[in-house]
């Protein structure tokens, strides 16, 4: 297709913005970004690749024949599905591997710019199946025909509830209309039924290795999506040999002819590309780069962008193509020396030098989700969810809850190592989630826990005061308190120039045992006062 | 001869024994010990066969009541040696007693019957009669150990035994004593020195001037595991990562991780429908929403952004910009929110920030995915900043995190451009490895926040880069806190370059 050897082309990939994911003897496997729908086929890909190694440069030329087929889109599919563009592509040789190309290309297409079929649909037919007039038309449920890959009719209904793409895809339709639904039919002149957009071809227009023509429908929630879905299909089917001609949508006011392959302009800023790109090129230069990306310049200084470009929203996606048409590994890196001198953040700072003197005070550091699971942050402490952070719809049923204290985590960490080494001594530092005035407030805080045989209230307290006096340079004061962490009687408030600053106790027997954690633990919790600017 | 260590308990045992055998009790006192030590010490010993013990009975005798045949001579004594039998059981009271008194003192040789004038009278044979058993039973009037009576006496106290008037009472005891193996043991044990040196050895070092010797031990032998107090691995990367950010000017930066979709996508110019915005790849916070947000000031202009281009020059995504979709909460999905934000703050001024920070993303946890993970995202503002400043600082950065190659290829997000994927060499695993994105924010993203001056960004997953330097295959394992791995893993700065 490029005429170009697999090494060279294997080497050039990557600056098409390409990524190899695997290699055969005789085919690479290749993963595009979704901003070049028009990589969806090889086509594209080879049309883009003779570019970039200069073996055909420039805006590439498609000759669209005028054609005399017609299109009638009715007026009831206006809240459904309005828009329809096709192309037919006559003398085309369909083989296996072209087909994949277009089954490949075609299901693309909808899972991107057709956003899964919502926005835009695609039908693939053959055309010597279809008799035109074409009608693009509004049918209710009971109506019935014989689907892609059925040996029976089906009422739109059934294909709806029974079949897997019905299943898949029937969302998109359902509500569109209050009283009664209409569901959007493609159909020629004689009642074949092309297809059922977004959900399911028809049987009888199917392609296979004897299509000689197809016929392609794109059906759309957006006009100009659908135009720049059909301009990438129909290019890449220009490029497979086919002969393109072109098909009259009448609307019930106006008439388009599509496809719509003539490419657009954009000011292209020569400044801005230099600037940009720190590359000095003259602008016949830039031209050059451009050229390579498959683009080009006109004589009042426009950028020529072909129609299957739809990625192109402003001058510095022209930047971009002349460094691609320049090619990145050929721009030489430039450091730029800083005259400021880096700051860390202070709170992080801070909680950094606490976590330095716990591991000085022999304590290891563990580090544990944010999101966390009804059982660990509640239930092993018989304490009311009431307040608890929830995310949506989360893959994980052990990763749905903000933690509003790290405890639960580091009793979580002993119950998994009870079989290790005692005294088990750990800590925490990171961030805890509580529910405030202004919505969900963040606060960093330390977490210490100590499981040993001769673990004890005063033995939390040694601690404690060993790093609040290094770090605040005052003791606390502990007073009586309760705390659903903690056994009664055993446990204090953490008060620092008379602000609570957290708790310290004995661990609650029931908890421990409900963790599986057979030592006596002591632990404690206090808030790390962030020294954050806060962002307006 | 072959050493036999001993324990200093051991040691104290077999020193007190060296005297002579001692019953348990006895050895208690005279070691100085608790009684439980001992015990357990003469277990070992006698496994090692450095003692013996014996079990010995011994038996307390005590006089209860003389008996009446030595009354009966004693008073004989007193009446001159000779009294008829008449007077006689008239003194000593009871007729039944006196006649057994009298039957045992004849038997027993003391007294002998003889025909007088008046009947029967009973003569004294001689002055010391009864006198023997007196003494000893005088030394049983406090309770005295058998063994104190003559061997010729036994008999008579058995009898007494029998009789009631002497109570016996029997005893066991172990007594223990030293073998010629422990004389040995002790012997070569006190030779080669002190088991532990102790403030009172010291204190006669000070006034003798002679030094203690020690024991020698067994300085092979092994000890148990002791786990100093040690960071978590992934907290030690983080700094590292800390350090070669403020190394390159960099400074730090925090912000919220619950963060409206306004500023973790429409503000990126990431479009409303796009993929990444569904709530199978995000986290929203369920049941919250920004609700302060409305379409004024920035909000105005980002909209418009997204519908028309605003003025940035742009076509814009072009579809209709809704409120209530950017007022939902999320979890970041990256830092770039953050760093936006700083940019903003930044008001014009050159600035230098990063931040390494846990993201989130609505994934089910295998080998290579996790729900939080952490970035490390850098973003440079200043005139004149271009492509070529960005690969420098990428080549620079990466560099320093040690990787010896930087390569880099086109790419796209939806909020730079151009965009860059970063490639990096890794001597140690001898491969091109995929090191996350880089770019120039569009115009689109900055100048709705009143940037004007080009803002260079790229940000890496910091996760991945940790597996290679630790040669870990499950990312899980990070997050695992198995406390052998916390306790016994390489240390990360000492996992840079080596093999």
């Amino acid at each position: 297709m490029t005429g170009l050897s697999k090494a060279r082309i294997m080497d050039r990939l990557p600056y098409l913005g390409l990524d190899i994911e695997g290699e055969g003897a005789e085919s690479v496997r290749i993963e595009y970004n979704p901003n070049r729908p028009d990589f969806s086929s090889d086509y594209g890909i080879a049309r883009a690749l003779r570019g970039l190694v200069g073996r055909e440069t420039g805006v590439k030329k498609y000759r669209v024949a005028k054609g005399k087929t017609k299109v009638f889109a009715d007026r009831s599919l206006a809240k459904v599905r309005p828009f329809i563009a096709c192309v037919i592509a006559r003398r085309i040789k369909l083989d296996e591997e072209t087909i994949r190309q277009l089954i490949s290309m075609q299901e693309d297409l909808h899972n991107g710019l057709g956003r899964k079929r919502r926005k835009v649909a695609i039908g693939l037919h053959d055309l010597k199946a279809i008799v035109p007039p074409i009608h693009y038309t509004g049918k209710y449920a009971e109506f019935a025909f014989t689907p892609l890959g059925s040996a029976e009719p089906m009422t739109i209904r059934d294909i709806l509830d029974k079949t897997d793409t019905g299943k898949a895809y029937g969302h998109i339709l359902a509500g569109k209309i209050a009283s009664k639904t209409v569901y959007p039919i493609l159909q020629d002149s004689v009642g074949t039924v092309l297809s059922f957009p977004p959900i399911i071809n028809g049987d009888r227009t199917k392609v296979g290795t004897k299509t000689r023509s197809l016929f392609v429908d794109v059906t759309s929630t957006d006009e100009r999506l659908g135009n720049e879905v059909l301009a990438i299909i129909s290019c890449a089917l220009a490029d497979a040999k086919g002969k393109l001609e072109t098909v009259t949508v009448n609307y019930s006011k106006s008439q388009v002819r599509t496809p719509q392959l003539a490419p657009s302009k954009m000011k292209y800023d020569h400044e801005l590309a230099t600037a940009m790109t720190g590359l000095r090129l003259s602008k016949k230069d830039a031209k050059a780069c451009l050229k390579r990306s498959r683009l080009d310049i006109d004589g009042k200084s426009f950028a020529v962008i072909p129609a299957y470009r739809v990625d192109i929203l402003h001058p510095v996606d022209l930047a971009e193509e002349v460094a691609i048409g320049y090619g990145l590994d050929r721009i030489e890196p430039s450091y730029p020396p800083s005259s400021e001198l880096g700051r860390f953040d202070q709170g992080v700072a801070f909680l950094e030098s606490l976590s330095t003197t716990m591991t000085e005070e022999g304590f290891n550091e563990t580090m544990n989700y944010d999101l966390t699971d009804e059982p660990t942050l509640y239930g092993k402490f018989e304490r009311d969810p009431g307040s608890k952070i929830e995310v949506d719809n989360p893959r994980s049923m052990e990763h749905y809850l903000l933690r509003d204290s790290l405890l639960p985590s580091l009793l979580a960490v002993l119950g998994r190592n009870v079989k290790s080494q005692y005294p088990q001594k750990l800590f925490e530092a990171g961030k805890v989630f509580l529910r405030g005035e202004s919505g969900v407030e963040e606060r960093f805080r330390l977490a210490v826990v100590a499981a040993y045989s001769e673990s004890s209230y005063t033995e939390a307290k040694m601690h404690l005061q060993a790093l609040v006096k290094k770090h605040f340079g005052e003791l606390a004061d502990t007073a009586p308190s309760t705390h659903w962490a903690f056994a009664e009687g055993r446990c204090a408030e953490v008060v620092l120039k008379g602000k609570g600053l957290g708790h310290l106790g004995e661990v609650r027997p029931k908890a421990l045992a409900n963790f599986g954690i057979d030592m006596p633990a002591w632990a404690f919790e206090i808030e790390v006062p962030s020294v954050k600017k806060k962002s307006a | 001869m072959e050493k036999i260590p001993l324990h200093p308990i051991e040691r104290k045992v077999l020193s007190s024994l060296a005297g002579g055998p001692q019953v348990f009790e006895v050895l208690v006192t005279s070691s100085g010990l608790q009684a439980d030590q001992v015990r357990r010490s003469i277990s070992w010993l006698l496994t090692k066969d450095l003692v013996t013990t014996s079990e010995v009975s011994t038996a307390q005798v005590t006089l209860k009541a003389q008996p009446a045949e030595l009354t009966l001579v004693e008073k004989l004594r007193e009446g001159g040696g000779e009294a008829s039998v008449a007077l006689m059981r008239n003194v000593m009271g009871q007729d039944r007693e006196f006649s057994a008194a009298m039957g045992r003192a004849v038997s027993a040789g003391w007294v002998e019957v003889k025909e007088g004038i008046t009947g029967q009278k009973l003569v004294l044979k001689s002055n010391e009669a009864g006198k023997a058993l007196k003494d000893l039973l005088s030394q049983l009037s406090v309770p005295a150990d058998e063994s104190v009576v003559p061997q010729d006496q036994k008999g008579i106290v058995a009898d007494l035994v029998k009789r009631g008037l002497v109570q016996r009472k029997e005893t066991k005891s172990i007594t223990v004593a030293i073998t010629r193996l422990g004389r040995g043991a002790l012997e070569s044990a006190e030779q080669v020195g002190f088991e532990m040196l102790t403030p009172e050895i010291i204190a006669s070092v000070r006034t003798t001037g002679v030094d203690a010797k020690l024991r020698p031990i067994d300085v092979a032998a092994g000890a148990p595991a002791f786990y100093p107090g040690r960071r978590h691995p992934v907290k030690e990367l983080i700094d590292e990562v800390r350090e070669v950010y403020l190394s390159m000017g960099f400074s730090e930066i925090v912000g919220d991780v619950v963060q409206s979709a306004f500023w973790n996508f429409d503000a990126l110019f990431t479009p409303q429908d796009h993929p990444a915005r569904e709530l199978q790849d995000t986290f929203y916070v369920k049941g919250e929403a920004d609700l302060e947000l409305s379409r004024s000031g920035i909000v105005t202009r980002v909209a418009a952004a997204h519908e028309n281009g605003w003025q940035t020059g742009s076509k814009g995504w072009r579809y209709l910009w809704n409120v209530e979709e950017a007022r939902r909460l999320v979890l970041r999905t990256h830092n770039t929110p953050v760093t936006l934000q700083a940019a903003k703050d930044a008001e014009g001024a050159d600035a230098r920030v990063f931040s390494v920070a846990r993201v989130y993303r609505n994934e089910n946890l295998d080998y290579k995915h996790l729900a939080e993970l952490h970035q490390m995202e850098g973003i440079v503002i200043g005139e004149g900043m271009n492509l070529r400043h960005l690969m420098g600082i990428l080549t620079g950065f990466y560099g320093k995190l040690g990787m010896s190659g930087v390569k880099l290829w086109p790419s796209y997000f939806p909020y730079t451009e151009p965009s860059m994927q970063v490639m990096v060499y890794y001597d140690k695993v001898g491969k091109w490895i995929e090191m996350g994105g880089s770019g120039i924010f569009r115009p689109e993203v900055t100048l709705p926040l009143g940037v004007k001056k080009p803002v260079l960004a790229w940000g890496c997953g910091l996760e991945r880069l940790l597996m290679l330097r630790l040669g870990i295959e499950d990312i899980r394992e990070l997050y695992n806190n198995d406390l052998e791995w916390l306790r016994e893993r390489k240390e990360i700065a000492g996992t840079r370059d080596s093999v």
